[in-house]
């Protein structure tokens, strides 16, 4: 059980919401148009099938109408004329700590990045706007020919890679938002692991918004090549304003066959931002796809992490986790597609909706003709810890194969009054029992994080918890 | 809503429409023409009780002129076609109050040959105890069938709609309104028509009210079966359970959503539903999308589940050993899924009659189910 002021010191309160002054060195002016596509493209000295890419996803984002599901009346209030689509505060991107920017620095120390990253991770990349101002690795995973960039310096350094995988498991006219993501993005994370490499410590991002009105496109693509590993963490955090933000991502994953990955994320955005990612993955003969999904924060959040069971032997696995306080609305949940045989998946989906939050817990699950002995599982939990509050569960399974084996359940429910009155009869008070059943129901996911993850993230909900009683 | 008007007035649905999503409405429609209302002729219409006799005092059923209002919770679209097409054909059963009969009441309905439709008004009185059977029998090409009413307080009703048409599509949609204290169960057994797309939706507007939704459907050829149920919690301690079993085979489709909703201020409201699918050949498909929304806090439980698979090799592998033939083991652990949710439907003289007719369906249906 976290201490509540110990919490408070680490993460603030909102936890993150302090906002620095801004002092960008390039800013575009708000809006979206050909040309800016273009800009950004000139800006980042691409090659011309990267900006014509970029233009194609751009003319592809406009024709695209708004999605016509999920909750319409929010997403219909995003005004795409009043978002900055580029903004950069460092001139480049920096190995050491010192020369990152003194005010971003410090934005990065309070969020404790920098002493993470001595005791327990492999490599680092910290993104501040739209510009990657930080970046290392550790030299012995370079010396194996590990590649961890940012996405911009990796298609500096490696074009032939990047041609290759991009936009290869999230097409460009996926989803509206893919395809403004195509569009503008900039950031996110380059990472190749060569054949039978383990990268035994994670590689962390962090994704920081700070200006207002701020659109954050980062775009990340992972190649595990065969028989390798790697686990790649993610943060993100903004300030809070009274206007809105857009964090648009787009995550693409390849696991070669035999190779393991797993993708962890800790969203703890502020109330003013509409977070809708597209992350999926693509997993080859004999590989492992996870994702490890934690949602805290944002306006709202849209996010469905994907895998593509490809290749014969191949698991999924997406564990989720979503709170939905004041306003907010967490529309999160998994798509696992069985297009092999012998596939398996796996979806533990978790939520709490409080304070009038909304839950929704949205799934896909398919087997194709041809897979077959598929196994697959989803188990969705969510729980209303109060009357205004509420929780949707919308699962679909499409099943074309006679041989698949094929489970989901899921409940709705509120904090059982027995564990309350047992855990207030050992001598605590219902606020601290009402957290502590919080935590245990988090605790599927929370155990598969990094420890310091699994902590703060154990903090933020002691936070959350805070006032729920009376 | 009920007028060609209101129909053409209405924007056309759309695939990203829950209701909608694996049964475009043109592949329903009568003609496939979907900016048109045909003229459907009136379907025949005739009850009895299930051993034939008369039914007693206490029952009626009535050709009537029915005014559809705008019922709560309906899908506007079907309502307002099935409205339009059987402007002419309404029929009132009426059931008197404090009503109770231990023989099920079979409402026979013959499509004829061609298109027909009926809308059905279920008026049930107060503290009445009696099993309905709803038969379709028939040759046409289409039919639609509108149930429409209102159960009343106390009432304990088994209501079971048979669809057994020996091909062309059914279109049907229920939306019928559960009393105070009423106990409800709708049953649905689906086999026969080449095409099925229903929409049924049940309101627990008065507490106390409970409503089991049951559905045995068989698919085989290629059958596509697509069913949508909806049970709205409106009211404090209200209960709902659905149970769908699905077994398919050949190259049919089975579809089966659900929409549990449990409306703030439903204190007390314990709400599931479960989808079993049996997949029987190489080329049938099963989409079950069972969804919840819950809008109170004070719940006793609401959950969802959907199970797929094949039929136990272990099973029937039991069953060859005891002397039956593969395709018999196979009949008689079909049979064995798809009575679990018969015989929660009603009685033992119910379930008898829906036993008989399960086992003379897979006989009929028996090589449409292979691979």
């Amino acid at each position: 059980m976290p201490d509540n002021q110990e919490a408070r010191e680490v993460v603030g309160d909102y936890k993150a919401g302090w906002k620095d002054t801004e002092n960008s060195t390039i800013r575009f002016d708000f809006g979206l148009s050909e040309e800016v596509v273009r800009e950004i493209s000139k800006l980042k000295e691409e090659p011309e099938w990267m900006t014509e890419l970029r233009v194609k996803a751009y003319n592809h984002f406009v024709k695209r109408p708004m999605p016509k599901w999920g909750n319409t009346s929010t997403l219909d209030e995003i005004d795409f004329d009043s978002i900055c689509y580029y903004l950069r505060s460092s001139e480049a991107t920096e190995k050491d700590w010192d020369d990152v920017p003194e005010e971003i620095r410090n934005t990065f120390d309070r969020l404790g990045i920098p002493e993470a990253e001595q005791k327990w991770l492999s490599g680092v990349t910290a993104q501040y706007e739209s510009e990657a101002v930080y970046h290392s690795i550790r030299e012995d995973l370079e010396e194996q020919g590990v590649i961890f960039l940012d996405m911009d310096r990796g298609l500096k350094e490696y074009p032939d890679l990047v041609k290759k995988w991009f936009c290869s498991v999230v097409p460009l006219t996926d989803n509206k938002f893919s395809a403004l993501n195509t569009a503008v993005w900039s950031g996110g994370s380059f990472i190749y692991v060569p054949k039978g490499v383990h990268v035994e410590m994670p590689v962390q991002a962090y994704f920081r918004i700070n200006a207002k009105n701020m659109g954050q496109f980062e775009r990340t693509l992972i190649i595990a090549d065969e028989g390798s590993s790697i686990h790649y963490v993610e943060g993100c955090t903004a300030p809070s304003y009274s206007t809105d933000s857009l964090h648009s991502a787009v995550v693409e994953l390849i696991a070669l066959p035999g190779a393991h990955i797993r993708y962890s994320t800790v969203q703890n955005w502020s109330s003013n931002v509409y977070n809708l990612v597209t992350k999926r993955g693509i997993a080859h003969e004999n590989s492992k796809i996870e994702w490890v999904d934690g949602n805290i924060g944002s306006k709202l959040t849209m996010k469905y992490p994907a895998v593509i069971l490809k290749g014969e032997g191949a698991h999924a696995e997406v564990i989720s986790v979503a709170y939905s306080g004041d306003g907010q609305h967490q529309d999160a949940g998994a798509k696992i597609h069985h297009l092999a045989s012998n596939t398996t998946s796996k979806i533990l989906s978790k939520s709490i909706s409080k304070n009038g939050g909304r839950g929704t817990y949205r799934g896909l699950v398919t087997v194709s003709p041809k897979a077959e002995n598929c196994k697959l599982n989803v188990v969705c939990d969510a729980l209303i810890l109060d009357e205004e509050s509420r929780s949707d569960t919308y699962p679909t399974m499409e099943v074309a194969n006679p041989t698949a084996r094929c489970e989901h359940e899921a409940s709705v429910s509120k904090v059982s009054d027995n564990q309350l009155f047992y855990l207030m009869s050992r001598g605590h008070s219902e606020e601290e029992a009402l957290a502590m059943i919080v935590n245990g129901f988090f605790e599927p996911f929370t155990r598969e994080l990094p420890m310091e993850y699994a902590v703060e993230l154990n903090q933020l909900m002691a936070l959350e918890m805070e006032g729920s009683i009376g | 809503m009920q007028t060609a008007a209101d129909y053409l007035s209405l924007p056309q649905p759309e695939r990203a429409d829950h209701l909608w999503r694996y049964t475009p409405w043109r592949r329903v429609h009568p003609t496939g023409d979907v900016t048109e209302v045909p003229e459907i002729s009136s379907a025949s219409v005739s009850i009895a009780k299930l051993d034939g006799s008369t039914v007693p005092e206490g029952v009626s059923l009535e050709r009537v002129d029915l005014e559809l209002g705008d019922l709560p919770d309906s899908d506007p679209f079907t309502l307002s076609f099935l409205g339009a097409v059987t402007a002419t054909s309404g029929w009132e059963v009426k059931i008197d109050s404090k009503f109770n009969l231990d023989m099920p009441l079979l409402l026979d309905i013959d499509t004829g040959e061609g298109s027909s439709a009926v809308h059905l008004n279920l008026q049930i009185g107060d503290l009445s105890e009696f099993e309905l059977i709803t038969r379709v029998r028939g040759s046409g090409d289409w039919f639609g069938l509108l149930r429409t009413g209102e159960v009343g307080s106390g009432s304990v009703v088994n209501d079971i709609v048979v669809g057994l048409m020996q091909q062309g599509t059914m279109l049907r949609v229920d939306s019928l309104d559960i009393g105070r204290d009423a106990q409800v169960r709708v049953g649905t057994v689906s086999s026969g028509s080449d095409k099925t797309k229903t929409d049924l939706r049940y309101l627990l507007k008065e507490s106390g009210g409970s409503v089991r939704v049951l559905g045995s459907v068989l698919g085989a050829g290629s059958m596509h079966l697509d069913h949508h149920v909806e049970i709205l919690h409106d009211a404090p301690e209200t209960f709902s359970r659905l149970s769908w079993h699905s077994a398919c085979g050949g190259n049919s489709r089975t579809v089966g959503t659900g929409m549990l909703k449990v409306m703030d201020g439903s204190r007390g409201a314990d709400a599931a539903q479960i989808f079993h699918n049996l997949l029987l050949s190489k080329n049938a498909e099963a989409d079950s999308i069972p969804e919840l929304e819950v809008l109170e806090h004070e719940v006793v439980g609401c959950g969802h589940g959907t199970a797929n698979g094949p039929l136990d090799e272990n099973q029937l592998f039991y069953l060859q050993a005891r002397g039956l033939d593969p395709s018999e083991a196979r009949r008689v652990l079909i049979a064995a899924f798809l009575n679990s949710t018969l015989s929660e439907m009603g009685s033992e003289n119910l379930h008898d009659w829906l036993v008989v007719l399960l086992s003379s369906e897979l006989e009929r249906l028996g090589s449409g189910m292979e691979n």
